[in-house]
């Protein structure tokens, strides 16, 4: 119903004010509120939102640059890297494409050698884009994958480019190079110290990509900023030395039972740069978490899945560890070249002097005597004669005569501690090598030490105990007591390389001081070199080797903290050795660490350390290119026979020493064993076969350890096998076998020569020294 | 001198018979300006998402909702036009069917409404959806204009001023809140609001009406823990920009994007998939980003001389009840455009308010058309100057 007059009623002029207040509020107020508040958010906060935004519309991709290779000084690949593939699944995009999630996971199970069940879930993820299957996957698997998605029409299954880190030698010096993780970042040793320079500058492609991370559609946007690879790097390790150096620490861990491992550091001398370092138990770089059998073993067998997590870290980290560069010991006996070097240098004592030994000496501030390892006293003796029996009684003596604040003075030009202002500070120092995780030695303060009231410390510390050091500490003070007094400071890496081939760095041998003058040096190797070269007074006699001049020192530390804590007796034992000793070119340093009598050798660094250091030189110095001097060779040629009727073979056996059997009853010699020209022990049986049909058989062979030298001839030889000694034979009747280079055990065809090390066990030598 | 927004646009002029004078032409060029430039930034703003689709809905077509956008443009300015030719007498004959009607719509809702999001707000015929809250906006004008021309001189008192009002509006929000629809409650009790403040309710009244809306605001905020959750992440959009902040930050990104001068029309980035609703309820965000400070000042501009063009209108009728709907029309546009852009700055907590004009949504673009048309069809009993 419409009122007329009622729709025709004038508007009232308390409605037009009011309307007038809206007019104002929504025309002019709010307009002018909402520019304002525009204003802040586009004008003046522009760069921070516009910031936030293009962060999240950019992808960044990072570009793949090649990390550098690792050499050796000879130009041996040491570490390399290459291109692999990382699996990815986006399962939104299976979603949207309505692609066979089950097809999908039984493929890349398939392939991947995966769980089923896991990649299924996977592809059940659903909004997600990328969710990671299988990283740094081979090349033949990279393109099976492809071939699939190709076929099936997939993807919702991705690949990208990844890179990996290949170590050729396996564990060849994986303690120096360390290994790389999943995400290419070094993680130990040179490749952790060395990542920056390595890994090069990673290059980025960015690119604009919708919420999703599909392509911004016309909006194109994309950038490569190219990365530049890694440096090439160019180590001092010399792969053959490393291999030497690790063998035969394999060998001597495995024939003495090292209950924790052993290391060793081969270093030049005269520059400081780390020919080889090895460190046991290791692994192997390229599959870094895998731990040994026996770790896996005790792994396996933990109660709980935590325990085993434990057990699975801690095993790890040992086998990662760097013995010889992250443990510090008691170095012992070895420590007495430096006392000797520092007493020498202040001319607190030289080669006339003569020292008593009586098995024991007191010293002010000790309650019980200090006592020599041999029991009896060595009696009366020259310096060289108190240092080739490793005499603790005569180096109480000297390091008395140097005196405590000298001595001290010494070890830090020695580089073994760093005084400090504080005189209660106790001290450590560091070498300051190129590698990640270097220890620091431990040692009194100074005012402990140089308390006159009691001169314990001056006294233990003389032969070697009572501080700790590591053992690239003592090699490298070595080095300078024999290379005529220059304190190196050591290194690995003697180059970095750009891509473009300049060379970004160079080191150059870095002398931190000189310590003694040059002529005490020469005093110093004149000495150590009796220490292995003397065969009657020499501790250090098993590291000889025939032909080559070479010097060193024993060494056996007892870990005194152990002790003190668990009663259990524990040893180091080590050698110390360098050649050739009128101008040294090479320094080697063994340590074994725990080892066991099991193996029925005396544990002393002069019956299980001297030998291994001299296998390491005798394969080393022929390898530099060191000339043997010439001498008679303990080994017999084995003359040829074949063809020869029984008196002449017989007469050629003779003038070679050999005895000899038959074998079949022909006339003449069809067959000899061994081959004519193989070198083996005098008075070696051979076998003289004359019946073509009677051929070599096979052969166990047998457990050589602990015969001496006629009984492991002898034992070969009943089984048809044949052996040739190492080391020189000074005494046949005090020599014994103390390593054997085919293990027990193994088939051998008749005939074959089984190298054995004799160590001297005589019983003068028998002590802990 | 008046423009001749009919010959303008280049329509036929009207039969001969029901003729009647001219609407007003500045009036009818600004809704045609920012229903152009709302139906190019429809296109702008939803390609991505229609052509992407991770909604499954578009079938991968870029042009997809704007083509539906255009064809409701152009219906729309066939209601517009059709609504300036109906005689306000009728309006005002047709306001309580309608109110009845928009009532009835209501109440089917709960019943038969389709779901989305939690909230049974559409009803579906035939492949169209349709908010019977849009048209209660306008039956809330319709039938507070004739009940103020009716009670004229008693708007003083609580039985006639009130009472009714209240009424109505309570039955609305009732059935909102069934729904719910928070949003669209806020607007309908704004716009009731405006209307008794045009219709000469004392001022005391809303005071009061100010306290018992606060009181209901927090009893909402308890009823409905949606809201209270968006209330937190109104004060500190940065603390969950992954869960509840995402959209408002996101809307922070793409409106700071665009600086002075913005990226250029077609140019945003946000709105490829960054920015959720960037078609509807977050399409002055992508305006800012492609058009800059400048672009969305001039648009913001134009609303405001719309509004104030409008109420130039409502100025010059000569009856209550044009001066009212035209009034509550425009405010109702104004609460609109205000609470859009306050809400994609995030100056109000973050609710779903669809911008007049510019918004992806067909049949509520055809309602607004239809209310601007009723604008121009109160403009027509302006006498010429």
């Amino acid at each position: 119903m419409t009122n007329k007059t009622d729709s025709k009623t004038p508007v009232a002029r308390q409605m037009l004010r009011r309307g007038a207040v809206l007019a104002a509020v929504f025309g002019v107020g709010t307009l002018a509120l909402l520019l304002a508040r525009l204003y802040h958010i586009q004008i003046t906060d522009h760069a921070f939102y516009e910031e936030l935004a293009i962060s999240q519309q950019l992808r960044q991709a990072p570009g793949t640059v090649r990390r550098g290779v690792i050499y050796d000084c000879n130009g041996n690949i040491l570490a390399a890297s290459a291109s692999v593939d990382n699996v990815y699944l986006s399962p939104a995009e299976i979603d949207a494409n309505g692609e066979d999630r089950e097809l999908i996971a039984r493929e890349l199970a398939r392939i991947l050698d995966l769980d089923y069940a896991g990649v299924l879930e996977k592809t059940a993820r659903r909004g997600s884009w990328y969710v990671t299957v299988a990283r740094k996957i081979e090349a033949d698997k990279a393109a099976e994958i492809r071939a699939f998605k190709t076929e099936k029409g997939i993807s919702g299954v991705r690949l990208e480019t990844d890179s990996k880190r290949y170590y050729p030698n396996g564990r060849l010096a994986c303690h120096l190079l360390g290994f790389v993780g999943t995400d290419n970042y070094g993680l130990e040793g040179i490749e952790a110290r060395y990542d920056k320079a390595l890994a090069g500058t990673a290059g980025k492609s960015l690119r604009a990509t919708n919420a999703y991370g599909g392509e911004m559609l016309l909006r194109r946007y994309g950038e490569y900023r190219p990365g530049l690879d890694g440096c090439d790097l160019v180590t001092t390790i010399d792969a053959s030395i490393q291999y030497y150096v690790e063998k035969h620490l394999r060998q001597a861990v495995r024939d003495y039972d090292a209950l924790n491992g052993a290391g060793a550091i081969a270093m030049d001398v005269n520059t400081g740069a780390v020919l080889a370092m090895a460190s046991l138990g290791d692994y192997d770089p390229n599959d870094f978490l895998a731990v040994s059998e026996e770790a896996r073993a005790v792994i396996d067998a933990a109660a709980t899945e935590e325990e085993a997590a434990a057990l699975l870290a801690a095993a790890q980290a040992r086998q990662w560890r760097n013995k010889a560069l992250s443990d510090t010991y008691e170095p012992g006996s070895t420590f007495k070249i430096i006392t000797l070097s520092m007493a020498l240098e202040e001319g607190k004592t030289g080669l006339g002097d003569s020292f008593y030994c009586g098995g024991s000496t007191n010293v002010t501030g000790r309650t019980s005597p200090i006592r020599c390892w041999k029991t009896e006293g060595h009696g009366s003796q020259t310096l060289t004669q108190a240092v080739q029996h490793s005499c603790n009684v005569a180096f109480v003596n000297i390091g008395q005569r140097v005196g405590a604040e000298r001595f001290y003075d010494y070890c830090e030009a020695f580089g073994f501690l760093k005084l400090s202002d504080d005189p209660d500070a106790s001290l450590t120092a560091r070498t300051g090598i190129d590698l990640a995780g270097e220890s620091g030695s431990i040692w009194w303060s100074r005012n402990t030490f140089c308390s006159p009231r009691n001169l314990s410390q001056l006294a233990a510390a003389s032969f070697g105990q009572t501080f700790t050091i590591t053992p690239l500490q003592l090699i490298t003070a070595v080095s300078a007591c024999v290379n005529g007094g220059r304190l190196m400071e050591p290194y690995v890496v003697q180059r970095l390389i750009e891509p473009d081939g300049s060379i970004r760095f160079e080191h150059a041998p870095k002398l931190v001081r000189r310590v003694i003058s040059e002529s005490t040096s020469r005093t110093v190797r004149g000495i150590l070199e009796q220490v292995v070269g003397d065969p009657k007074d020499g501790t250090g006699r098993n590291a000889a080797v025939p032909g080559y001049r070479i010097g060193g020192k024993t060494g056996t530390s007892e870990k005194v903290s152990l002790e003190a804590r668990t009663g259990q007796k524990e040893y180091i034992v080590s050698f110390i050795g360098f050649a050739p000793a009128d101008d040294p070119k090479i320094a080697l340093l063994v340590f074994l660490d725990t080892p066991s009598d099991q193996s029925g050798i005396y544990i002393s660094g002069g019956q299980m350390a001297a030998p291994v250091v001299g296998r390491m030189l005798a394969d080393i110095l022929p390898y530099l290119g060191v000339e043997p001097a010439p001498e008679e060779k303990s080994g017999t040629k084995m003359p040829g026979c074949l063809g020869l009727d029984l008196p002449e073979a017989a007469e050629r056996l003779e003038a070679a020493g050999l005895r000899y059997r038959t074998r079949g009853s022909g006339s003449t010699v069809t067959d000899q064993l061994p081959e004519a020209g193989t070198e083996i022990a005098p008075g070696t049986e051979i076998i003289l076969y004359f019946d073509a049909d009677i051929s070599p058989e096979l052969e166990t062979v047998p457990e050589l350890t602990g015969m001496s030298l006629n009984e492991a001839r002898d034992t070969l030889s009943y089984y048809g096998l044949y052996l040739n000694a190492l080391s020189s034979i000074s005494d046949p009747e005090k020599q014994s076998v103390s390593a054997q280079s085919i293990p027990a055990g193994t088939a051998l065809s008749h005939g074959s020569v089984v190298e054995v090390t004799l160590i001297d066990s005589g019983e003068e030598l028998l002590g802990r020294y | 001198m008046r423009y001749d927004g009919a010959r303008l646009a280049g329509l036929p002029d009207a039969p001969a018979g029901v003729s009647r004078p001219r609407f007003d032409g500045p009036f009818f060029v600004l809704s045609m300006l920012l229903l152009t430039a709302g139906v190019v930034m429809v296109l702008s703003a939803s390609y991505p998402r229609a052509w992407y689709d991770p909604g499954h809905v578009t079938g991968g077509n870029a042009a997809y909702y704007f083509v539906r956008q255009f064809i409701f443009a152009v219906l729309g300015v066939g209601a517009m036009l059709l609504a300036s030719r109906i005689p306000m007498p009728l309006y005002r004959r047709a306001a309580f069917p309608f109110l009845v009607l928009t009532l009835v719509l209501l109440m089917l809702v709960p019943l038969v409404g389709v779901k989305a999001n939690g909230s049974r707000r559409w009803l579906g015929v035939g492949g169209l959806t349709l908010q019977p809250s849009e048209l209660a906006k306008l039956a809330v004008i319709l039938s507070f204009s004739a009940l103020i021309c009716r009670y004229r001189g008693r708007m003083r008192s609580f039985r006639c001023g009130i009472l009714p009002f209240a009424g109505i509006l309570g039955a609305i929000m009732g059935l909102l809140v069934l729904e719910p629809h928070f949003s669209a409650s806020v607007i309908i009790l704004a716009i009731g609001a405006v209307m008794l403040f045009l219709g000469g309710v004392r001022i005391v009244w809303f005071a009061g009406a100010f306290g018992a809306a606060a009181g209901g605001i927090t009893l909402l905020l308890t009823l409905f823990p949606y809201a209270s959750s968006r209330l937190r992440s109104w004060r500190d959009p940065f603390a969950d920009s992954s869960s509840q902040g995402y959209q408002i930050v996101q809307s922070l990104y793409t409106i700071g994007s665009g600086g002075l001068s913005g990226l250029g029309l077609g140019g945003s980035r946000q709105k490829f998939l960054y920015l959720p609703e960037e078609h509807n309820d977050f399409i002055f965000s992508v305006v800012c980003e492609e058009l800059g400070f400048i672009g969305a000042a001039l648009i913001l501009c134009l609303f405001a001389l719309l509004i104030l063009r409008g109420f130039w209108i409502a100025f010059h009728c000569r009856d209550r009840f044009s001066f009212l709907v035209v009034g509550g029309v425009t405010s109702l546009l104004g609460i609109q455009v205000f609470l859009n852009v306050a809400v994609v700055t995030n100056l109000v907590p973050c609710t779903g308010i669809s911008l007049p004009l510019f918004s992806y949504g067909g049949t509520a673009l055809l309602i607004q058309l239809f209310e601007l048309g009723i604008v121009l069809s109160a403009s027509r009993d302006i006498p010429a100057h």
